[in-house]
């Protein structure tokens, strides 16, 4: 035991070279936000952020929790890919992927915490204090936690295999199908979940948002979202870790995502389109709102689909990375539409985050990468199955 | 005698089965330009 102590202890030292770019900058930005958590709970939301009572909620929720957990779905397309349609190909990102998910579900969905008025009542959702079981939000931040415990057994033969405990190691590697199984169930119901939060703002989210098939939308476009995130995702950990990764194997697998994104992308740019059509939204396109609503639909979600095609048909890399790059932004502009910039659209004074409020997301972000990297440097993350069988 | 009647497809969802029918199509041939064998039959 001593010895798992003293093995634990020595791999807390840092590794590598302490001055490179991303500490550089990431460092100055989460001793910033941690002074800015600080007045923000010592002397309130109102301090730090532009929050209001017409706008209640802001950037910590449109981008930190509804954008990052549609980011975060590329764990449970993986392992579903892997471990129930049984395609091996992409079992040499399947750990990196559920560490990813596993990481922006706690920093994420953590962040709730930082948006809560009072933040101690975060708990009554879970022990049941008669508040609203029939909310989405109820079943939203049960299944965020629930979520997070499948993902941590997905993840657990790797913390086990990094420890050494091989008996450990085999009970959870029994565990993993029915986490999976569980955890695409949690993944299909709250991805939608976060979009049906917004169907109670119907007076209050410009009509071309809105639509009472958020939730259907919510969930198309975390599939590609989530495919997207792993692309980019892949492509740095390819330049940062490039000794412990094959690269044939990798690009192969990066066509196989971009072939997904783009089906999915096709298939939820048809749900616009219907919806749109379905809607009468005609006279809604002839002004600015319009104009932004078409960018989002157009160049951020057709544009890449194409992109992602030419790319998988003529075996561009370089065009499926700039086309995930693209649909990452389309992600961010349709959640930040519904939740921020065209909720409440029709107010005299229109919200805006504060500067604060910026620092505070870059500091989660910033964390999230932090420990991201420490945990492949030190745990078996990357490794490819045949490596793993040689190592027991 | 019966009148001819016009009818209006943005009214009566016809649009709507268009976009449907079309797209159905369309997923086809993105399929098979993914796969690769879209430039082989066309």
């Amino acid at each position: 035991m001593t010895g798992m102590v003293r093995f634990v202890l020595s791999e807390m030292k840092p590794r590598g070279k302490m001055w490179t770019p991303f500490n550089i900058i990431s460092v100055p930005i989460m001793l910033l936000g941690v002074g800015i958590l600080y007045v923000r709970f010592t002397e309130g939301l109102g301090a730090v952020t532009n929050l209001s009572q017409e706008f209640p909620w802001g950037f910590w929720i449109g981008f930190d929790v509804v954008t990052g957990v549609a980011f975060a779905g590329g764990a449970y397309i993986i392992t579903f890919v892997v471990y129930v349609m049984r395609v091996d190909k992409y079992h040499a990102i399947v750990r990196a992927t559920v560490l990813n998910g596993l990481l922006a579900y706690v920093f994420y969905a953590g962040a709730l915490v930082l948006d809560l008025g009072r933040p101690w009542n975060i708990i009554n959702p879970i022990i049941g204090n008669s508040f609203g079981y029939n909310s989405v939000l109820f079943l939203v931040a049960w299944h965020f936690l629930l979520y997070m415990l499948a993902e941590a057994v997905e993840f657990s033969p790797v913390f086990a295999e990094w420890l050494g405990m091989w008996r450990f190691r085999r009970i959870m590697n029994g565990l993993t199908l029915g986490a999976v199984i569980f955890g695409i169930t949690l993944s299909t119901l709250h991805q939608s979940g976060l979009g049906a939060l917004f169907l109670l703002a119907k007076a209050k989210i410009h009509p071309l948002w809105y639509s009472e098939f958020i939730p259907i939308l919510f969930f198309a476009s975390s599939i590609f979202a989530g495919l997207s995130m792993i692309i980019i995702e892949g492509t740095i950990s390819d330049r940062v870790f490039n000794d412990r990764e094959e690269q044939g194997a990798h690009d192969e697998i990066v066509f196989g995502l971009a072939k997904g994104a783009a089906i999915s992308m096709f298939v939820y740019y048809f749900f616009k389109t219907l919806i749109f059509v379905h809607e009468h939204h005609w006279a809604l396109i002839t002004d600015g709102w319009g104009a932004w609503y078409l960018f989002e639909v157009l160049g951020l979600v057709l544009v890449p689909c194409a992109m992602f095609a030419h790319g998988v048909r003529h075996r561009r890399l370089g065009i499926i990375r700039i086309a995930a790059v693209l649909a990452l932004l389309g992600i961010v502009a349709n959640r930040l539409n519904i939740s921020v910039i065209a909720f409440n659209w029709r107010a005299a004074v229109h919200y805006y985050p504060s500067w604060q409020e910026i620092v505070v997301t870059m500091m989660v972000i910033s964390a999230e990468i932090w420990v991201f990297r420490w945990v492949v440097t030190r745990m078996p993350v990357f490794d490819t199955p045949g490596q793993r069988s040689a190592a027991t | 005698m019966e009148t001819y009647t016009y009818v209006n497809i943005f009214e009566t969802k016809g649009l709507e089965y268009l976009l449907l029918l079309s797209f159905l199509v369309l997923f086809v041939l993105l399929v098979r330009y993914l796969r690769g064998d879209y430039r082989d039959k066309f």
